[in-house]
C-alpha cells in the first residue's frame, strides 16, 4: 500500500487495485485482477498486449467510462469512482478527450461541424467553436477539407477528423483505443507524431491502446498487459531520461 | 451552435422518409376524417347555417331541426310586435316518402322544407336564388340538390310521389344535402299539402326572424319569454340551433365516440410507427451517439437531439398532410361529399400530428441505452 501511495506523486492518474469481471452466460471472465499503476503527463504511454487481455477494460476503466468491480481511478487527485453519472459526463466533458477505432463521425456533419458540436455543449459561443475548431483541424492538416462529410473522407483523414474533434476540447486527458489500426503505415505515422506533439506541446496525459508496432516504437513508456495485470513495463530507447517506474 | 438535428434532417433526409411519411399519413387521416365529419354533420343544421335567419323560435327542448314539432301561429305574432326583429318567416317541416313516377325503386325518405317564396326571403337564402324562389309558387313544385337527382331516381322537370301527392322538380341547387334523409325545398302552402298530420292553420314547425340589429339578441330573448298566452316555444340564436343539431348527431348518436374511438387509433397507430422508425435510426447511430456521450455530452442533450428532430419530423409531416388534405377537400368540394374544415379543427388536428411526433421523439430516446460509451472500447 505504502509502495503505492509513493507512486502517486507526478501522476496525472492513479489507479489502485481495479478489478472488472464479465458475465458471460453462467460464467463469469475476471478481466482485470488487483492492476494498479500510475500515468504522467506529459508524455504518451502504451498499453499493450495479446488480444482479449483486457486492454481497452482498463482504459475505460481509467478514462472513466465505465466503474471498476473494485479498485479506485484517482484523477488530479480526485476519485472519480466515487462520481455519479451526471458527474462523470461533466468530468469527461471538461477534461477527456477519446479517439476510438471506429471513427465514429456523423455523416451529416462537415469536418468542421463535428469538431465545432462538441464544443457548443461546452459552452462556447459559435465563433469561438469555431476558431478553436479550425485550430484543432489545422494541427491534423485537415484544413484543406473542413467542408467535407465523412462520405467523401479517407480512412485516415476520418481519423484525423476524429482526433480534431477530441483535441478542440483542449483536453487535459487524451485516451485512444487502437487509433491506427485501420490505418495504413503512412497514415498510422500520421497519428502517433499527433498524439506525441499533444503530449508535449500541451502538457496532455495521453495514453494509447495499440499492439501496432509502430505505437509500441514511439512511446514514451510501455505497460505490457498480460493475465489481467500489468506484467512489465519499459521506455523505448530513443527517450533519454527514462528511470523504470515499476508497479510490481 | 451546431444542430445536429438539422444537418441531419438537411444530408441525410432520406433516412427520416419513413418517419416522416408515418407522421404525414396520420396527420393526412386525421385531417380528412374531421373534414368529413364536420362536413356530415355540419349537414345536420343545412337549414340553420345555409339560410340568414338571426333567431329560431320553435318547440321547447328541440334537440335538433329534424325533430322540429309544430308551434302555434300567435308566436309569430308575438316576434312581429318586438322592436328589436326585422322581419319573421314560418318554416314548415314535413317527413315524407318519395316514390318515382314510375315507382320502381322503393320509396325514399324526404324532409320536406316549406320555406317563403318571396324574393329576398331568409329560408335557404345562401343556396337559392331568387328567380328559383319565386318558381316555387307553382302548387307541387320542389327543388332538390343536384346530388339527390341519383338517389331519387328523378330529373328536372320530372315528377314524382310525395306522401301520395304528385309533386314535380322545377330544378336543382348545390349545398342542399342533409342527413338522415333528401331535403326538398317546396313553398309552405305546397309543404302544408304534403303534410299528413293536420296541423292547425297558421302553425309552422318554426319561426325564423331577422334581427335590426344582430348583436341584440340577448336583450330579444330576454323580451320575448315564452308566455303560456302563445303556447309553448323556445328562442335560440342561429349559431346556438346549428351547434345544437350538430352536436345531437355527433355525441347522442354515438358517433361522436366512434368518431374519436378512431382518432385515437389513428394517433397510436401513427405514435407506433413513427417512433420505431425514428428509434432504428437512433440505433443505427448509436455509436456517434455513444462518442458524444464519451466526449461529455449528456445523454439530456443527446435526447433533446432526438426530440428536436422528431418535432422537426412532425413539421415536415405536417406540412404535407395539409398539402394532400387541402387537394383532398378541394377534390371533396367538387364531387359533391360533404366535407368541410375549420380553423379550430385544423389546429387540433395539427396539435395532434404534432404530440404524435413529441410522442414518437419521446419513446426513440430510449435508443440512446444503446449508446452506452464503453461499448465503444473493446
Ligand atoms: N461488456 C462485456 N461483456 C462481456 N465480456 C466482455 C465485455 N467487455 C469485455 N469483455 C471481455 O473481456 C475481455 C477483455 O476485453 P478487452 O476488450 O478489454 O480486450 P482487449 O485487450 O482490448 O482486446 P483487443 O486487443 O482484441 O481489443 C475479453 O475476453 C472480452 O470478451
Ligand atoms: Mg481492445
Amino acid at each position: 500500500m505504502n509502495k503505492q501511495v509513493q507512486n502517486w506523486q507526478g501522476h496525472s492518474i492513479e489507479a489502485q487495485g481495479l478489478c472488472k469481471s464479465f458475465m458471460s452466460g453462467e460464467v463469469t471472465i475476471k478481466v482485470l485482477d488487483g492492476v494498479s499503476i500510475g500515468i504522467a503527463a506529459g508524455e504518451l504511454t502504451l498499453i499493450s498486449g495479446p488480444s482479449g487481455c483486457g486492454k481497452s477494460t482498463l482504459l475505460s476503466l481509467l478514462s472513466a467510462l465505465q466503474k471498476p468491480d473494485a479498485g479506485r481511478v484517482l484523477i488530479l487527485g480526485q476519485d472519480i469512482t466515487a462520481l455519479g453519472q451526471k458527474d462523470l459526463q461533466r468530468f469527461r466533458l471538461e477534461h477527456t478527450g477519446f479517439i476510438f477505432q471506429g471513427f465514429n463521425l456523423f455523416g451529416a456533419l462537415t469536418a468542421l461541424e463535428q469538431v465545432q458540436l462538441p464544443l457548443g455543449y461546452l459552452g462556447l459561443s459559435d465563433k469561438q467553436a469555431r476558431e478553436r475548431a479550425m485550430q484543432a483541424l489545422e494541427e491534423v492538416d485537415m484544413l484543406h477539407r473542413v467542408a467535407s462529410r465523412p462520405a467523401q473522407l479517407s480512412g485516415g483523414e476520418k481519423q484525423r477528423v476524429a482526433m480534431a474533434r477530441a483535441l478542440a476540447k483542449r483536453p487535459q486527458f487524451l485516451f485512444a483505443d487502437e487509433p491506427t489500426s485501420a490505418l495504413d503505415g503512412e497514415n498510422g505515422h500520421n497519428i502517433v507524431d499527433i498524439l506525441h506533439r499533444v503530449a508535449r506541446e500541451h502538457g496532455t496525459t495521453v495514453l494509447c491502446v495499440s499492439h501496432d508496432p509502430r505505437l509500441i516504437g514511439s512511446a514514451d513508456r510501455v505497460l505490457a498487459m498480460e493475465d489481467g495485470l500489468i506484467g512489465r513495463e519499459w521506455r523505448p530507447e530513443k527517450s533519454a531520461h527514462g528511470e523504470s517506474n515499476a508497479v510490481k | 451552435m451546431i444542430s445536429l438535428a438539422r444537418q441531419s434532417l438537411i444530408h441525410e433526409w432520406r433516412k427520416f422518409l419513413p418517419a416522416v411519411m408515418a407522421v404525414g399519413f396520420s396527420g393526412l387521416l386525421l385531417l380528412v376524417q374531421a373534414a368529413l365529419v364536420l362536413g356530415i354533420f355540419g349537414s345536420a343544421a343545412v337549414y340553420v347555417t345555409r339560410s340568414s335567419a338571426d333567431v329560431w323560435v320553435g318547440y321547447p327542448g328541440t334537440q335538433s331541426v329534424n325533430f322540429g314539432r309544430s308551434i302555434g301561429g300567435d308566436v309569430a305574432m308575438r316576434l312581429h310586435l318586438d322592436p328589436g326583429i326585422a322581419a319573421v318567416e314560418p318554416y314548415v317541416w314535413v317527413e315524407g316518402d318519395w316514390r318515382g313516377r314510375d315507382d320502381t325503386q322503393g320509396a325514399a325518405s324526404v324532409f320536406v322544407s316549406g320555406i317563403n317564396t318571396s324574393p329576398g326571403a331568409m329560408m335557404f337564402s345562401q343556396v337559392l336564388p331568387d328567380d328559383l324562389r319565386l318558381r316555387l309558387r307553382e302548387p307541387g313544385a320542389v327543388i332538390v340538390d343536384r346530388a339527390d337527382l341519383e338517389q331519387l331516381n328523378a330529373g328536372v322537370g320530372g315528377e314524382a310521389w310525395i306522401n301520395g301527392r304528385l309533386v314535380h322538380v322545377i330544378g336543382v341547387v348545390d349545398g342542399l344535402r342533409g342527413l338522415g334523409g333528401v331535403n326538398v325545398l317546396a313553398s309552405l302552402d305546397s309543404a302544408r299539402m304534403l303534410d299528413t298530420s293536420n296541423a292547425s292553420p297558421g302553425s309552422a314547425t318554426y319561426f325564423v326572424a331577422k334581427l335590426r340589429d344582430p348583436a341584440e339578441i340577448e336583450s330579444v330573448r330576454v323580451r320575448i319569454k315564452p308566455e303560456s298566452a302563445f303556447g309553448p316555444f323556445e328562442v335560440w340564436s342561429a349559431d346556438e340551433f346549428a351547434s345544437r343539431s350538430q352536436r345531437y348527431w355527433l355525441f347522442d348518436t354515438g358517433a361522436g365516440v366512434a368518431v374519436l374511438f378512431m382518432a385515437v387509433i389513428v394517433f397510436v397507430v401513427g405514435a407506433v410507427i413513427t417512433s420505431q422508425s425514428l428509434l432504428a435510426l437512433v440505433v443505427a447511430s448509436a455509436r456517434e451517439y455513444a462518442t458524444l456521450n464519451a466526449l461529455g455530452v449528456s445523454f439530456t442533450s443527446l435526447a433533446r437531439v432526438l426530440v428536436e428532430q422528431s418535432l422537426w419530423v412532425g413539421a415536415i409531416g405536417l406540412v404535407i398532410s395539409a398539402l394532400f388534405g387541402a387537394a383532398l377537400l378541394w377534390l371533396a368540394g367538387h364531387q359533391g361529399v360533404p366535407a368541410d374544415m375549420n380553423p379550430v379543427v385544423a389546429i387540433a388536428c395539427a396539435v395532434l400530428v404534432m404530440g404524435l411526433a413529441f410522442v414518437s421523439g419521446l419513446v426513440a430516446t430510449r435508443g440512446l441505452w444503446r449508446a452506452d460509451p464503453a461499448m465503444l472500447l473493446r
